[in-house]
Order: structure tokens, then C-alpha cells, then sequence
């Protein structure tokens, strides 16, 4: 070692939104990295649940019962709001414990904090696009067709981002102080998972339904995917309330966490 | 408070004046973590008064550093030493008042913290080094240097999980250190390894001194606060009782400790 490489003037650090896209990108990589380096299947583990998953809903519903929700074919109707609730449901509930599993890094370094739940949506995120090959498939051996709704595709991905990432920062602050919010969210998303029109379509509520369900934000978020293929699924209203919610819900997520984070870091 | 401002050394320079500032920062715990909680404190924000429960770990400290000053702390256990390097770290954020630091800071603090057990020391490198704000042009370039100082070249490729204790600790101690942040922050880590790598650290600290770095120094050890440290900073329960050169500080913690 060199005392003259010592002396050589500092380098400008990338500061700002770059470091943070820098940093959020790292984590991401190094945690679809760990995924995948530790488990002989890698990939075929991120499809192989939804796949799974669609297999038992498409036997129940098309082979034992006599369906009359949903659209045809079923197996991409239900793949169409199945793959991405895959990835609310795997951020949503990994937010829960954000903090908790990386707390020896959250307390090691000064990065912001808003990381540690956004890297989550996004790798989450990165995961549903490597899973749309596989609706691709079934599309082509099942005979749907893409309508031009298509386009709508990219608003469906950054609404739903929003949408995460605003419960997430709600939840992951929260149950550093509150560990049974821990389950009570499993639980509520067990809920959410009937309640949202995934197994069935929103048109399939009933009429004095409609109007409530609007509120839950993946109404919106389902018939906005699901336009791809079925252009009756395209539902306006349920897209501009989605739309409102999801805002308000990132809103309300980065005030939690910007009041919570002081404590936050005193906690873990 | 300006977390996010890293800076060059010519600009830190040109900029006179402290690259730390803490004024009147003060912090507070629970003393129970058991204790209950509500929605009402968590929300309460700064400004809400003491509840019975809570201890003002330190308060009502300030002090300016000048770029180039090499600090140590000193003080019992338990009267804030680690609080106030983690507040310089901008680990944990205060309750009261201000701490500004003005330049990047490589704190040598829970270093092995950002490792992950599944990853080869190779990808971990990468990885702690870009947590800290390296780019992946410089880690390169300094990979050699860093593999060579920790003594870990056989292992580039072995899970972190199967590498030794004392690997570890030289590991993050190497990567933490060619960070080339102009403020180094220290806390007790190296009372961990052997001898010789212990004082192979110390060789480290003392060339980044040379090299102009500021010091922020938390330690035990009357001869390495005198080796390496200008200033003391002496707390006792949260509060800064003196600041003073290295020798002042000691001599009065000393008399106060009764050694």
C-alpha cells in the first residue's frame, strides 16, 4: 500500500436521487442475487407458486364447479390479476418485517431510510415482469387475444407501484412498534386475496357491491391489467378511484414514515 | 439537517469552517423496551415532554470540528459515548437540536453489519462498498488493495458465513477504511482481532491522520486516545462536562474515576 494513493484527492460521491437510485438498485440486485444463488431452481421458484396457484383455481372453477364468473379462457383471466397480486402480497407482506431483517445494516448506515421498503416493491416488482412470459404462454396455447388496452399496461405497473409502496411504508415503521400488526396484516391480505376481483371479475359483484369495491384500490388496479385481453373488464370508474387511492395511500405511507422514523432507528 | 452533502476535499477546504457542528443535541430512550406504547407518543413528534419512562441519554451537548482534528471520546460506560458517534454517523437523528455534518463519514461502527452471510466475500466487497457510496469503477480499482490488507485472498469465492471471526472483522475493517471519506468515525471495534492486525489498524488510522482526515475517536484505552487524538470530548450522564486537549480530558477523567 502506497502512502501516495492515500494523498490523492477525494472523488465527488454521488449525491442526491442518484445515490439513492444507486443504493436502491444494489439492493435489489443483491437480494434477487441471494435468491437465486441459494436455491438450485432460482427463477422457476418465482413462477412456480402463481402457477401453482392457477392450476388449483383454474381445476376448481372450470372442473368441479360450473363457472359462471370470469371470462374465456379462465386461466388467463385469473393469471391476469393473480400475477400481480403476487407482487402486492410478497412486498406488502415483507414490509413487515423491512427493518427487523435488516437491522444490523439499517443501524450501520445513513442511507435513506425510505430504501429499505421501496427495494422491496422493486424487486417484488422485477419478479412479476419475469413472470409475464408465462401468461404470454398460456395466452398463445389458450387462444386469447391482446386487445389494444395494451398500451395501458405501463399505468398499471407505476399505479401499482405507487399502491405498494404506500402501504409499505405504513406497515413497516408500524410493526417495529407493534409486532402482532405483523399478523393481523398475513391475515388481512388473506382477506384482500377474496375480497379483490381475482378469482372473479368485478362485474361478477353484486349490483350494491360495485360502488364499495371500488374502494379497495386493486379493483382498479385488476381491471386496468386485465384490459390487455378482455376489453370488457376496462372499468373506468374502478380505475379512477384506484388511482385516487393509491395516491392518498403513498401520501399517508411517507407522512407515517417521515413522523416514525426517529423512533424507528431508536428501536431496532 | 444536511445528511445527504458529501463533498471533495479541495471543496471542503475552501469551505472554511467545521465539518461536524452539533448544537444542543440531545437524545432520549425508553428505559424499558418492554414498555407500552401508543399511537398518541409515536405521532407526538419532537416537541412533547418527557414521559416517566424515558432518559435523556444526551443533552444539551455542542461542540464544532474543524476539518483535519482528530477527537477522542471519552467517559464511563453508559453515559453516551456510542450515542453521540452514532449521531455524528447520522445513525440515529435527535430528539433536540442540530447535528450537522458536512462531509462523507466512513464509520467504523457495527462494521460487519452490512455483510450477508450467503454471499461470497467477493460480491460482499462490492456490495458494503456501494452501500457506503462507492461506485463500481472504484471498488474495483481498490479490490486488490482490500483483498491484500485483510489477508483474505484464498477465500474471494468462499460463502462470508464460513469465514472466521477475525476474518470478518478484518474484512469489513479494510473495506470501511479505503472508504476515502474525509471523517472517519471509530468506536471500540478494534479490540476484536489479533495483535498484529490490530496494529496494522492502527498504522491505517494513523496514514488516513496524515492524509488529512478528521477523527472522531470513542475508546478505553488511555494510550490509543493519546496516540492518535488533539481533543478529548469528556461525557458523563449525557452531558458534555469538558472539551479540551486529549491530555486536560484525560487527566480530569482520571481524578474524577478515582485511577
Amino acid at each position: 500500500m502506497t502512502s501516495a494513493a492515500l494523498q490523492a484527492p477525494l472523488r465527488e460521491r454521488a449525491t442526491g436521487s442518484r445515490r439513492y437510485r444507486q443504493i436502491l438498485w444494489l439492493l435489489t440486485s443483491r437480494d434477487l442475487r441471494v435468491r437465486y444463488s441459494t436455491s438450485a431452481l432460482g427463477y422457476v421458484w418465482s413462477i412456480l407458486d402463481p402457477l401453482v396457484m392457477a392450476g388449483i383455481y383454474w381445476f376448481v372453477f372450470t372442473q368441479v364447479f360450473q363457472r359462471d364468473v370470469g371470462e374465456e379462457p379462465y386461466i388467463v383471466f385469473l393469471l391476469s390479476a393473480l400475477l400481480p397480486w403476487m407482487w402486492f402480497n410478497g412486498a406488502v407482506s415483507d414490509s413487515t418485517r423491512a427493518f427487523l431483517r435488516e437491522a444490523k445494516l439499517v443501524r450501520s448506515t445513513k442511507i435513506p431510510r425510505t430504501i429499505w421498503v421501496n427495494r422491496l416493491v422493486l424487486s417484488k416488482g422485477i419478479e412479476f415482469l419475469f413472470s409475464i412470459p408465462v401468461i404470454a404462454a398460456f395466452a398463445i396455447f389458450g387462444g386469447a387475444t391482446l386487445t389494444g388496452w395494451i398500451v395501458l399496461l405501463p399505468l398499471a405497473i407505476v399505479l401499482q407501484a405507487v399502491l405498494t409502496a404506500g402501504v409499505g411504508l405504513i406497515v413497516a415503521p408500524l410493526v417495529v412498534f407493534f409486532r402482532d400488526l405483523e399478523r393481523a396484516v398475513k391475515l388481512t391480505l388473506r382477506f384482500l386475496f377474496y375480497a379483490s376481483p381475482i378469482i372473479y371479475s368485478a362485474r361478477d359483484l353484486p349490483e350494491g357491491l360495485h360502488f364499495w369495491a371500488a374502494f379497495n384500490p386493486l379493483s382498479g388496479l385488476f381491471s386496468l391489467y386485465r384490459a390487455s385481453f378482455f376489453e370488457s373488464e376496462l372499468d373506468w370508474f374502478l380505475v379512477g378511484i384506484s388511482a385516487v387511492m393509491s395516491v392518498l395511500l403513498l401520501a399517508v405511507g411517507l407522512a407515517v414514515f417521515a413522523r416514525t422514523e426517529r423512533a424507528v432507528l431508536k428501536e431496532i | 439537517m444536511t445528511s445527504e452533502v458529501s463533498t471533495t476535499a479541495e471543496t471542503a477546504a475552501a469551505v472554511a469552517g467545521p465539518v461536524i457542528e452539533v448544537r444542543d443535541a440531545g437524545i432520549r430512550f425508553r428505559r424499558n423496551r418492554r414498555g407500552r406504547r401508543s399511537f398518541k407518543d409515536l405521532f407526538a413528534g419532537r416537541r412533547r415532554r418527557l414521559r416517566p419512562d424515558e432518559f435523556w441519554a444526551l443533552r444539551n451537548v455542542s461542540f464544532a470540528v474543524q476539518p483535519g482534528e482528530a477527537i477522542g471520546v471519552v467517559g464511563r460506560n453508559g453515559q453516551g459515548k456510542s450515542t453521540l458517534l452514532k449521531l455524528v454517523a447520522e445513525v440515529v437523528l435527535a430528539d433536540e437540536g442540530t447535528v450537522s455534518v458536512r462531509a462523507g463519514v466512513a464509520p467504523l461502527i457495527e462494521i460487519t453489519g452490512g455483510f450477508v452471510d450467503d454471499l461470497s466475500v467477493r460480491d460482499n466487497v462490492y456490495l458494503t462498498a456501494g452501500l457506503h457510496g462507492m461506485s463500481r469503477r472504484e471498488v474495483d480499482e481498490r479490490f486488490a488493495e482490500i483483498i491484500e490488507f485483510a489477508e483474505i485472498g484464498a477465500f474471494l469465492d468462499t460463502p462470508y458465513k464460513h469465514l472466521s471471526s477475525g476474518m470478518k472483522v478484518r474484512l469489513a475493517f479494510s473495506v470501511i477504511s479505503r472508504l476515502e471519506e474525509p471523517i472517519l468515525l471509530v468506536d471500540e471495534v478494534l479490540a476484536v482481532g489479533d495483535r498484529g492486525f490490530r496494529e496494522k489498524c492502527y498504522a491505517r488510522i494513523q496514514e488516513l491522520l496524515d492524509g488529512g482526515r478528521t477523527l472522531f475517536f470513542v475508546s478505553h484505552s488511555e494510550r490509543d486516545l493519546r496516540r492518535f487524538c488533539t481533543r478529548g470530548l469528556y461525557l458523563d450522564r449525557g452531558r458534555l462536562v469538558l472539551d479540551a486537549p486529549i491530555d486536560e480530558v484525560l487527566a480530569r477523567y482520571a481524578a474524577d474515576t478515582g485511577h
